[in-house]
C-alpha cells in the first residue's frame, strides 16, 4: 500500500543540558497507520512524543534543532515555527499519557474540556460531541448513565478512554500514546488495543511501547529508539 | 523505623498540639478574667458603644474599634488583588528565572521588621498621601491602610503561590496537550484546585492585619475619633493597647484595654469563623 506521508522529520537533534536524546533523526510516518516506538525506559521515547506537539517547550533546560513538519489539509506546516502556536497544532495532535490524567471535575465536563479551551459555548453542541467521542472511546455504554459524576471514580482502564475520549473530541488527526496501557490490567489494556486499530480510520497514531507482544499486535511499522536514532524494526504481519 | 518510635513521636505532637490549642484558650481566660469587672458592670456593651473621653468618665472603645475594621478592611481590600497578581505572575506566567527571582524577593520581605515599614511609611508615604490630597497631616486611614497591605501582602503571596504550586504537574499537562493555553491552565485548573490555600492565606493576612500594631501607631496618627472619610486620622485597637498600657494600672482608663484585647479576640475569631464557614460551604458544593 502506498500510504501518503503525514509526518516529515528531518536532521532532528534534542538534548536536555549536555544529554543528546535524539541524534539527527529522519523519519517518514504515513497517514492513518500506528507506529509504535520500543527500548529501554528512559532513552527518550516520551521526549520524542513531545517534539510531534511542542509538550517539550515547557521542559527547563531542554533544545531542539532541526524540522518537524505535519502535513495539515493537504500541507506541510514547520510545527515549530514562530508564528504558528502550540495551542492550534495542540488541537490537531493529541496526547495520551502514561497515567490516566482526567481533571477533577465530572466525566462529561471532562469530555467536553478542549471544546470550552477552544471557546465553544453551545451546550447542545457539546452533548452531541461528548456522545461521539466516548462512543469512540468504547466508554459510552459504561459511563452514559453517570455522566455528572466525578471522572477520578471510574476505574483506571475507564480514566485512560476517558483521557482517550478527551483527545478525540477536537478530532485530532495525530494521535500520539506515550505508554497508555502500562498502568493497566491486560484485560483494560486489550480494550484500549482494541480501540487504537480502530482509529486508524481516523488519526495517525504514535505509540510508545514497552510490550513486545503488544507492538507485533497493532503497530504497522515499529522503530527502535537507540543511542538517538531510530532503527527499523520487523513486524510480523 | 520502630513502633513504639513512631508512637511516641504522635504522641509528642498531639501534646503539642493540645498545648498550643491550650494557650489560645488560656490567653482568651486572662482576658475574660481581667475583663470581668467591667462585664458584670454590663459596662462593655457601653464600652462598645461609648466614645473616649477620660475627663468626663467616658472610656468608650467605639472609635478605635471602628479604626481596626476600616483599617484592616481597607488594607485587606489594596492587599488582595495585588497578592493575587503577584502569584499568579510568581508561579504561572512569569519566565521561570524571574519568577523565581520575585519568589525570593518576596520571601526576603517576609523578614523585614514591621517597624521598617513604618518608617518608609513616614518617610515617604505620609508626605505623598499629603501632597496629593491637599489636606490633613497625611497620617491617616488611607496611609494606614496602603502601608498595611505592603506588609501583609508577602504573606497573602507565599500561601497562594504555595496552593497554585501544589496543583499537580499531571493536571497543567492536561491542558496544554489539549490546546490550553496558561490563562486557561490558570483560571480552569489552578483555581479551583487551590482555593483552599488561598483561603488560609486570607485568614492569616487577615489575622496579621488586625492584629498589627506598629503601622497604625507610627502612620495612622492616633485620633480618638469616628473616622468619616479615609482621610481623617484613626487609632486601631491595638495601638490603643499600647498607648494606654503606659498609664497607671489603677486606672479606669487601663481596665478599659482588657475590653480592647477581648474584642480584638473576639473578632478575630469571628472573621475566621465566617471565612472559614464560607470555605466549608464551597467545600460541600464542590462535591
Amino acid at each position: 500500500m502506498n500510504d501518503p506521508i503525514k509526518i516529515k522529520i528531518e536532521h532532528l537533534f534534542f538534548r536536555y543540558g549536555d544529554r543528546f536524546v535524539l541524534r539527527d533523526v529522519n523519519l517518514r510516518i504515513a497517514e492513518n497507520t500506528i507506529t509504535a516506538i520500543i527500548g529501554p525506559s528512559g532513552i527518550g521515547k516520551s521526549t520524542f512524543l513531545m517534539t510531534l506537539n511542542r509538550l517539550w517547550e515547557t521542559i527547563p533546560g531542554a533544545k531542539l534543532q532541526g524540522r518537524v513538519e505535519i502535513k495539515f489539509q493537504g500541507q506541510f506546516q514547520e510545527i515549530h515555527d514562530r508564528d504558528y502556536p502550540p495551542t492550534t497544532l495542540r488541537r490537531s495532535v493529541g496526547m495520551v499519557f502514561q497515567t490516566p490524567n482526567p481533571l477533577p471535575m465530572s466525566i462529561s465536563r471532562n469530555v467536553s474540556f478542549p471544546l470550552k479551551l477552544a471557546g465553544l459555548r453551545q451546550k447542545s453542541a457539546m452533548a452531541d460531541r461528548v456522545e461521539q467521542a466516548l462512543k469512540r472511546a468504547y466508554l459510552w455504554d459504561e459511563v452514559k448513565d453517570r455522566l455528572n459524576e466525578d471522572a477520578l471514580l471510574l476505574s483506571g482502564g475507564q480514566q485512560q478512554r476517558l483521557c482517550i475520549a478527551r483527545a478525540l473530541i477536537l478530532e485530532p488527526e495525530i494521535l500520539l500514546l506515550d505508554e497508555p496501557t502500562s498502568s493497566l490490567d491486560s484485560k483494560s489494556g486489550a480494550v484500549i488495543e482494541e480501540l487504537l486499530v480502530n482509529l486508524k480510520g481516523s488519526c495517525t497514531l504514535l505509540i510508545v511501547s514497552h510490550y513486545q507482544d503488544q507492538v507485533q499486535r497493532i503497530a504497522d511499522t515499529v522503530f527502535e529508539l537507540a543511542e538517538g536514532k531510530f532503527i527499523p524494526m520487523p513486524v510480523r504481519k | 523505623m520502630a513502633k513504639w518510635l513512631e508512637k511516641l513521636a504522635e504522641r509528642i505532637l498531639t501534646v503539642s498540639a493540645l498545648i498550643s490549642a491550650f494557650i489560645t484558650v488560656l490567653i482568651f481566660a486572662f482576658l475574660l478574667i481581667f475583663g470581668l469587672p467591667l462585664l458584670q458592670g454590663g459596662q462593655w456593651f457601653g464600652l462598645l458603644a461609648d466614645p473616649w473621653s477620660p475627663r468626663e468618665g467616658l472610656y468608650g472603645i467605639r472609635p478605635m474599634l471602628m479604626g481596626t475594621v476600616y483599617i484592616s478592611l481597607l488594607g485587606m481590600a489594596f492587599a488582595l488583588p495585588l497578592s493575587f497578581g503577584c502569584s499568579a505572575l510568581i508561579s504561572v506566567f512569569a519566565p521561570r528565572r524571574f519568577g523565581g527571582f520575585l519568589r525570593k524577593v518576596v520571601q526576603l520581605m517576609t523578614g523585614i521588621p514591621t517597624v521598617v515599614y513604618g518608617f518608609v511609611g513616614i518617610f515617604l508615604l505620609v508626605p505623598m498621601v499629603r501632597e496629593i490630597f491637599q489636606g490633613g497631616s497625611g497620617m491617616c486611614v488611607l496611609t494606614a491602610s496602603l502601608m498595611l497591605a505592603v506588609l501583609i501582602s508577602p504573606t497573602l503571596i507565599l500561601f497562594f503561590v504555595d496552593g497554585f504550586d501544589r496543583v499537580p504537574r499531571s493536571y497543567l499537562d492536561a491542558v496544554a496537550a489539549l490546546g490550553g493555553n496558561e490563562a486557561q491552565q490558570f483560571i480552569f485548573v489552578i483555581l479551583p484546585n487551590a482555593w483552599r490555600s488561598v483561603l488560609s492565606g486570607i485568614v492569616l493576612a487577615f489575622g496579621r492585619a488586625l492584629g498589627d500594631t506598629l503601622i497604625a501607631l507610627m502612620i495612622a496618627g492616633n485620633a480618638v475619633q469616628t473616622p468619616s472619610s479615609i482621610l481623617e486620622s484613626a487609632r486601631t485597637l491595638t495601638a490603643h493597647i499600647a498607648l494606654v498600657i503606659a498609664s497607671d494600672y489603677d486606672s479606669p482608663e487601663f481596665k478599659s484595654i482588657f475590653a480592647c484585647g477581648l474584642t480584638l479576640y473576639l473578632f478575630s475569631a469571628a472573621v475566621v469563623v465566617l471565612i472559614r464557614s464560607i470555605g466549608a460551604i464551597f467545600g460541600r458544593k464542590e462535591r
